[in-house]
């Protein structure tokens, strides 16, 4: 190309610009300005929206933003023929915009909208689009609204060209082309790192951002932007979506001593610790639930010889177990206290799924924290380079606790862990995300470090629920180990969900290496597929609409009183109470089956709902149908809120913590735990059952009891 | 409990004791000069039978304080319970050989019929009230929590009638009165006086004390002469209304029906266990005394 410049004629004014460049930019270097939408000056130009239509002398009108300028070219950008063919263009657009968009009502700039204002355009005289392409609202920061979009394209170069994400792209045919995340997938899910080009670029409604000006997080010193970028933890997020959102990130001072937040507070915010040092503890006493009357002494003793029993059985399962808690450590059953330093972020569960704090935090030292709301969380677990930072964090930090603490892997050596650090791979997903599907080919093995999952089959009725776990819980072994190598069941995130993966290699150089993990891994498997197809027997033994009638086919152990037989003594409500330190889990009211009544008692559901979102991991099934709470609940009453049919109570009682008014006292709190039927599991027959004098009283499979029919033939 | 034919194994024990017990008897009775006595040795041996039987029968009560011991499922302790108790009567018989004697025996003997008349009573009742009581109480609550129920039905009744009649003058002094608002509907004045009559001078008396005796809302055909007579003087809109109270008093009703029921259930343990507690004691001693002097 040779230097010497081209010379046109623009509106009558004669311009001379370098070869290559645009009639867009020639007008524009010349002042005579030419409305457009698809176009901005740090994007390739593509000419899609057709508005900075310009005569340049040709049988037809050329986009001015594509078209190269010629020499001795005449371009008219105001003829009649011109304004009369952008009219009907900016009429055509509007016929399909939801006016007033979104930045329209939020900033009153929306391009389309302000163009049409110009046009004297108040009215599209053409029809709308019949059919509605919708919005996404998955996302926690952007709000997508596909109706509004004008398919200018401009995100996908934002998010392509200038960020090099390449996360949108069309979707779709005719009326319903659009913009698209992925696959298609809603943009909260996808691999969408919300860097907010995309919403900068757009120039109407269809990307906005999710505005938080109104909220305020209570006791923190709002931050300066400029501030916060300095900072190593919020460097790489846009600066523009921290002004957008200046609210969302606080700074809080904590003087020595000062409770951060308290276990079963609800809450929305992460902590992430500057400066400083926090101490992680359970207040809510490790103890089970008890009244202040019950046997004592010599009859105390007597009951625990005469049932076979210690006190309390359950004091000693488990007692080595660690308390999954929202933090990047887990606590030791035996004394529950961790601490955490600076670079640690908490309380990550109750900022991003609004879970009740697991946790108790003190400062140890005077601290400087930066407290977030789940957009800016959400944005900093997007962005790659933080991630990669949280990553390497995690696999230095915490994954040698994390793994030790899973009972299978404790006898994993530091060598290999070592090997694993490097191999292992931090992933999220969001709630609804599906984790892996069955039938698929088994390439990972699974950690859950933050969030539930609930794994499930296929099945020609529906999906039957296997089990929902939580942190420190794993998957994926089963797949890995079966002689097909494919996955038994499908899992989905229910939450915002961050998983420990562990290749298919790595899985099985460990099994390998450790065969003693190799054994205990086939032993669960082994139990687990037992279970699942127990449930499944079950599940398919009765018709689906009775299955679900009232939640009774749900129940795996329902307790059921024959009210022919029952002389309402209340002698089972009285067995339970003695059998659990005077707290009854048992109330003799509930719904009624025939002339049975299903009092209000735990069933054991096949899908036990109310393990969703237990911040702690203190309700859980121990290898078995039974649902118990371990003496760690914390008390905050999500089981119980959860459970659909009320069958899980919160005791309150009383104990006594410092004083904060006065130093050196105690002052009585009244605390809550949750209870719940454990079917009395040291005993082979729960407690109220044997002590029904007038066989009244059992504990039933509802299938077998109730003699429903298979349905499907040939099954039992 | 109710005795079905879980029972058979137990009355086929029981009549097998008995029959041998008999058997045993009748010889003894006829061949022993001036007739059977309780000090003889099968005397003492049905003597003793017997004792232990009513014993068996009396530690039900002490199983039951603490029910969690394994010592046998209660059902189980309950049936020996109803079927030893009921032995021991002819037990003691030939213990007695059917003779009063002396004043301790005499007295020993009539609370010995008392408590197995009464149990049999109780048995009876326990066997066909709670049927009864599934069937006509299906609104049926805890026993304990009745009053507590009975209060929560008056102050919904209140809430109820304030919110379309207006306030009660006094007769409504813990009404919530956030929903004794405006009235909804347009009433004549005249039928607005005369509901509220009704409703302070029947309604509420009867949500107070719904088991006093000449209630005319105790009898559920008055209550629907009741009722229907206020659907016709008033308007349809508020039919609703007179419905829910109309629900009310039904569930009041049952509630009477529970507590009536619940009363028969239990009310005879307050003659036969104080009586089987003295009729042991006073055993235990006639047993002391008869061996001993």
């Amino acid at each position: 190309m040779s230097g010497a410049l081209i010379d046109l004629v623009i509106d009558g004014t004669p311009v001379s610009v370098p070869p290559g460049t645009t009639i867009f930019d020639a007008a524009r270097i010349t002042g005579i300005p030419i409305p457009t939408l698809c176009h901005q000056q740090n994007e390739v130009p593509v000419g899609v929206c057709r508005v900075c239509l310009v005569d340049a002398g040709g049988r037809v009108l050329s986009a001015a933003c594509v078209r190269p300028a010629e020499n001795g070219m005449k371009v008219s950008t105001n003829s009649d023929k011109v304004l009369n063919a952008r009219h009907t263009l900016v009429e055509l657009l509007m016929a399909d915009h939801p006016s007033p968009c979104a930045r329209q009502q939020q900033s009153g700039d929306c391009e389309l909208e302000t163009l049409a204002r110009d046009e004297g355009i108040k009215q599209s005289r053409y029809a709308k689009r019949l059919s509605p392409r919708g919005q996404d609202n998955s996302s926690f920061v952007i709000a997508v609204d596909h109706e509004a979009c004008i398919l200018c394209d401009r995100c996908i170069r934002g998010c392509d060209e200038i960020k090099h994400n390449d996360v949108l792209a069309r979707r779709g045919k005719g009326y319903q082309t659009g913009i698209a995340f992925d696959n298609n997938l809603p943009m909260g899910n996808s691999s969408c790192v919300s860097c907010g080009e995309c919403m900068i670029s757009c120039p109407t409604g269809a990307l906005t951002n999710k505005n938080i000006v109104q909220t305020v997080i209570p006791g923190g010193e709002q931050v300066q932007v400029d501030d916060l970028l300095k900072l190593p933890y919020f460097e790489e997020i846009s600066g523009t979506f921290l002004e957008l959102n200046q609210n969302a990130v606080v700074t809080r001072h904590f003087k020595k001593g000062d409770i951060i937040c308290r276990e079963g507070e609800y809450g929305s915010t992460a902590f992430y610790i500057a400066e400083g040092r926090a101490q992680v503890f359970l207040s809510t006493p490790m103890a089970h639930v008890k009244t202040e009357g019950g046997a004592k002494g010599f009859f105390s003793r007597l009951t625990s010889i005469l049932t076979g029993t210690p006190k309390h059985a359950a004091d000693g399962v488990d007692a080595k177990r660690m308390i999954r808690i929202d933090a990047p450590v887990d606590l030791d059953f035996a004394n529950p206290t961790a601490e955490l330093g600076p670079g640690d972020l908490f309380g990550e569960m109750t900022c991003m799924s609004l879970y009740p704090r697991s946790a108790t935090v003190r400062a140890s030292t005077d601290c400087v924290m930066y407290e977030m709301l789940r957009n800016v969380l959400d944005i900093i677990q997007r962005n790659k380079t933080m991630r990669a930072k949280l990553d390497a964090n995690y696999r230095k930090r915490a994954l040698d606790d994390h793994l030790r603490t899973v009972p299978i892997f404790s006898s994993l050596n530091e060598d290999f862990i070592d090997e694993l650090r490097n191999n292992v791979e931090l992933v999220r997903f969001s709630k609804g995300d599906s984790i892996c599907r069955q039938g698929e080919i088994a390439d990972s093995f699974y950690l859950v470090r933050i969030g539930f999952v609930k794994v499930a089959e296929e099945h020609p009725g529906g999906e039957l629920v296997l089990a929902y776990l939580g942190r420190g819980e794993y998957f994926g072994e089963m797949g890995l180990l079966s002689p097909g190598g494919r996955r038994t069941a499908s899992c989905t995130a229910l939450d915002h969900v961050e998983l420990v993966r562990i290749q298919a290699e790595d899985f099985r150089h460990m099994m390998e290496r450790f065969p003693e993990i190799r054994e205990n891994l086939l032993q669960v498997a082994a139990e687990r597929e037992e279970q699942n197809r127990m449930r499944l027997n079950r599940a398919t033994s009765v018709p689906l609409d009775r299955f679900l009638d009232q939640g009774l086919m749900e129940a795996q152990s329902l307790l059921i009183l024959d009210l022919d037989k029952c002389t309402r003594c209340d002698n089972c409500v009285k067995a339970c109470a003695d059998s659990h330190d005077g707290v009854t889990r048992l109330i003799r009211e509930g719904l009624r089956f025939e002339h049975y009544l299903v009092p209000t008692s735990c069933r054991q559901c096949r899908d036990p709902l109310c393990m969703v979102g237990c911040p702690v991991g203190s309700i859980r099934r121990r290898n078995s149908l039974e649902i118990y709470i371990e003496d760690w609940c914390i008390g905050c009453g999500l089981c119980a809120k959860n459970c659909p049919y009320g069958n899980i109570n919160m005791h309150p009682f009383t104990v006594n913590e410092p004083d904060p008014a006065a130093p050196g006292r105690q002052m009585a709190v009244v605390k809550q735990k949750a209870t719940s039927c454990d079917l009395c599991m040291e005993h082979e027959e729960p407690s109220c059952v044997y002590a029904c004098p007038h066989d009244a009283a059992h504990r039933v499979d509802p299938l077998k009891f109730f003699n429903l029919k298979p349905a499907v033939p040939g099954r039992q | 409990m109710r005795i079905d034919t879980t029972h058979r194994p137990w009355l086929i024990a029981s009549l097998v004791i008995l029959g041998i017990s008999a058997a045993m008897y009748m010889p003894y009775a006829m061949t022993t000069p001036g007739g059977p006595k309780g000090g003889s040795f099968l005397g003492l041996v049905f003597g003793i039978v017997g004792y232990a039987f009513m014993l068996f029968a009396g530690l039900l009560g002490a199983r039951k304080k603490v029910p969690i011991w394994r010592i046998g499922r209660a059902k189980t302790w309950m049936r020996g319970h109803l079927w030893l108790g009921l032995l021991s009567l002819p037990m003691i018989l030939f213990h007695g050989g059917f003779a009063w004697r002396g004043p301790l025996t005499a007295v020993l003997m009539a609370l010995l019929f008392i408590v197995v008349i009464s149990g049999l009573v109780g048995a009876v009742l326990q066997h066909y009230l709670p049927r009864l009581m599934t069937q006509r109480v299906p609104l049926e609550t805890i026993y304990e929590e009745i009053p507590h129920v009975r209060e929560q039905l008056r102050e919904e009744a209140d809430n109820l009638v304030t919110s379309v009649f207006g306030a009660l003058d006094g007769a409504n002094a813990d009404v919530d009165t956030m929903v004794a608002v405006v009235p909804l509907v347009e009433i004549e004045q005249e039928e607005k006086e005369h509901f509220r009559e009704l409703y302070i001078g029947t309604m509420r008396p009867f949500f107070a004390n719904p088991e006093a005796p000449g209630a005319e809302l105790r009898e559920p055909q008055r209550s629907a002469e009741i009722f229907a007579s206020l659907r016709r003087m008033l308007p349809s809109s508020i039919h609703t209304v007179i419905t829910d109270l109309e629900s009310i008093c039904e569930e009041e009703r049952q509630l009477n029906r529970q507590a009536r029921m619940y009363r028969w259930l239990h009310g005879w343990l307050l003659v036969h266990v104080p009586l089987s507690i003295v009729l042991l004691v006073l055993g235990g001693v006639h047993a002391v005394m008869a061996l001993r002097y």
